[in-house]
């Protein structure tokens, strides 16, 4: 009895060793530690999982562990963490556009480039990507440190209905925007919500700069434009917005602007005919709005001959591939980034979560092709990017921001008055300027 | 006689008062939870919009796997508190009733340490914890916590107040060192020892920022790790509904303890010092 039951004993040690083996063989695989933030609702957590999924039965002997991290900022955060303890554990994540120069000059990061140099389509790789997001994954030299992933722009939203209504026409311009923002505006209906009130005007700020003809930062990451004539004429627009008519103002909207959380549902609950918004609000304002919604470019700055004057900044994040990862992890690492940047993910990605998909083939193949042509707003956030210009990122970026936003947020909220506002500008300018000193 | 009840009309009245801005918050929430996510407070009825809808708890229960999470709180802060039961009885007996060299010395250090803001320490706790091969586990959550200074320092000065009297009494009916506290000091110090537990519960189950950097996986994060992802939706603006409906599904365990122990949990906030 005893000897039978040893013997069985044997036999299924013998059995499971066998069946054991494959698996052994399986995890000699590479696993790459993928960090990702959220900052648009929905289950994002379940849709990188479907990704990361997908990706491992195209490559079996990858793994990917995919660590939801937060915020933006508590995602850098933790990754800092990692950098200071020197036990770097990520070794791919999706970080703000605008982290790319602090991480390269601290060499954290390796660069795109040498993984897109050796691929037989390098050059095909990169054109598919629209060029105003590849303006924030270069560095001056014009290496590629970054790969976009979820990046977004914003866009005016307007009460089509309303629109219609009162006969006027979509704005073209800051002249035509005022115009019709003031003939729409009641007690109860702003004419247009400008949501820069709280600590982040920074964004929307930079389409008027560059509207009204010098964006905040260009090429060289050491040069800020913020005392410049076109940054007083952009921060005096958005004074004058909330400012009664009274005091010189235009008066069609909330002294200081509206908080940016609350304008989309304050536009789709018909408080306001025209609002600036990022296009990851399109999905949930189409569904919300009881109205026909209307999508056009941001008219941010002067007319040109045609009357036009669009001017946009990009926003979002991008994928980073670490230094402190063995070179193995990285080539891995990086077939997961050409796979997050390829046409079919992109595409899927964009009609879910409204990011505006980077590539210009993920809108030629479905679900965003049928998406387009069911709702052609989607449309307008990609045309626009041909107006649009490089998100603000600088040496000391997340320094220099805190000094925009905080000079911006003093004059816009009324705390500063407009007859000093260059004055504060200047100030600030001497700030940024010797915060960047060294690096000139 | 009747100014006598007029006054207590008036502290009536007072204390409703306070108790209406206190439940506002709660109410609020359970009102916003409720609410069509399409629409904000100021439209249609202010209390419950057109209709009532248990959408905002459908899309906030997809976002997370709240039953891995509700485990994970439960064996975070059960496990801390177990640990840290044991620990400051013993230590909060030594500092009270052992004479031993440098004890005064010691327990400055330990005062010292409840000064130390434990973000300073972060970067440090987490390379112990990555050489200690615990990183993403449950054991890493726990164990700083393990020590509680406060937690000695108030079994301290509760064992003190045990008269010494009844230790001798014990002691020459030949008690040992560990009957004497479980006979004696224990069951003596009960109200202070479920002060301390509604501290340690309530702070732990609020704790974020420490799960979040030693934990990297879904099966080992509390529920904080959960809400977190309902509340960062800052790109596209905030979803209140939504929010405060994780927020609710979160909090309900305390709120129930809260209803049961309300007056251990007043008493304890208020003799510890702590909010």
């Amino acid at each position: 009895m005893l000897q039978r039951s040893l013997r069985m004993l044997c036999l299924l040690l013998v059995a499971s060793l066998l069946a054991v083996t494959p698996f052994v063989q399986a995890q000699a695989q590479v696993v790459v530690d993928f960090y990702y933030p959220t900052a648009v609702d929905g289950p994002i957590t379940q849709t990188i999982q479907e990704y990361a999924t997908k990706f491992e039965a195209m490559h079996p002997n990858i793994k990917i562990n995919p660590v939801y991290t937060g915020s933006y900022t508590q995602t850098r955060d933790t990754i800092r963490t990692e950098l200071a303890a020197q036990d770097v554990i990520v070794d791919v994540a999706v970080m703000l556009a605008t982290d790319l120069t602090s991480f390269v000059e601290e060499e954290t990061i390796v660069p795109a480039q040498q993984f897109i140099d050796r691929m037989e389509n390098g050059e095909a790789f990169v054109a598919n990507f629209f060029e105003a997001f590849l303006a924030n994954c270069r560095d001056e030299e014009g290496t590629i440190w970054s790969v976009p992933f979820q990046r977004s722009t914003p866009i005016l939203y307007y009460n089509a209905d309303l629109f219609r209504a009162e006969g006027v026409e979509v704005p073209r311009n800051v002249n035509e925007l005022i115009e019709v923002a003031q003939k729409l505006h009641t007690p109860e209906r702003a004419g247009l919500l400008m949501p820069v009130a709280g600590g982040f005007p920074i964004w929307l700020y930079q389409s008027f700069a560059a509207g009204f003809g010098q964006p905040l930062i260009e090429a060289d990451p050491a040069k800020v434009y913020f005392n410049s004539d076109a940054s007083l004429a952009a921060v005096e627009f958005l004074t004058k917005l909330g400012m009664p008519t009274s005091e010189g103002g235009f008066g069609v909207g909330p002294m200081g602007g509206s908080v940016w959380g609350d304008t989309p549902t304050a536009f789709t609950s018909g408080q306001a005919a025209m609002i600036y918004h990022t296009t990851g609000s399109l999905t949930n304002i189409l569904r919300n709005a009881t109205f026909e919604v209307g999508v056009a470019f941001l008219p941010s700055g002067l007319p040109n001959e045609n009357g036009e004057g669009y001017a946009a900044p990009t926003g979002g994040g991008n994928l980073y591939i670490f230094a402190a990862t063995e070179p193995e992890v990285q080539e891995a690492a990086w077939l997961w980034v050409e796979f997050l940047a390829s046409d079919e993910v992109q595409s899927d990605w964009g009609a879910r979560t409204g990011y505006v998909a980077a590539t210009r083939g993920a809108w030629e193949i479905d679900p965003l092709k049928t998406l387009v042509e069911e709702k052609p707003q989607y449309l307008v956030a990609r045309n626009q990017l041909a107006h649009a210009y490089k998100e603000f990122d600088s040496y000391r970026s997340i320094d220099v921001q805190l000094i925009i936003n905080n000079a911006l947020s003093s004059i816009i909220s009324g705390n500063v008055p407009l007859s000093q506002a260059k004055a504060t500008l200047d100030a600030a300018q001497a700030q940024i300027d010797s915060l960047l000193a060294e690096y000139r | 006689m009747t100014r006598r009840k007029w006054r207590s009309y008036l502290v009536t009245a007072v204390t409703f008062v306070l108790a209406m801005i206190w439940l506002m918050p709660l109410v609020f929430s359970v009102l916003m939870s409720l609410r069509p996510a399409t629409e904000p407070i100021n439209v249609g009825n202010i209390f419950f919009g057109s209709t009532l809808t248990l959408d905002n708890y459908h899309n906030a229960w997809q976002v997370a796997p709240w039953g891995r999470h509700y485990l994970n709180s439960l064996i975070f802060v059960f496990g801390t508190l177990i640990v840290q039961l044991v620990t400051i009885t013993m230590a909060g007996y030594a500092f009270a009733r052992l004479r031993f060299w440098g004890r005064d010395v010691l327990l400055g250090v330990l005062l010292l340490q409840l000064m130390i803001p434990t973000g300073v320490l972060l970067v440090q706790n987490f390379a112990t914890v990555r050489t200690l091969g615990l990183f993403d586990t449950h054991w890493a959550l726990m164990m700083p916590y393990w020590g509680s200074a406060f937690g000695v320092l108030m079994m301290r000065q509760t064992f003190r107040a045990v008269p010494f009297e009844l230790e001798e009494a014990a002691r020459s009916d030949g008690a040992n060192w560990w009957q004497l506290i479980r006979h004696v000091y224990v069951p003596l110090s009960l109200p202070a020892y479920i002060s301390f537990a509604i501290v340690s519960i309530s702070s732990h189950w609020n704790e974020f920022l420490w799960p979040f950097i030693v934990t990297r996986s879904e099966d080992v994060r509390p529920l904080t790790a959960g809400l977190n992802k309902l509340f960062f939706t800052t790109e596209v603006g905030a979803q209140y509904g939504q929010l405060l409906a994780g927020t609710l599904i979160v909090i309900a365990p305390l709120v129930v303890l809260f209803v049961f122990f309300q007056r251990q949990f007043i008493e304890s906030f208020a003799s510890s010092g702590l909010k």
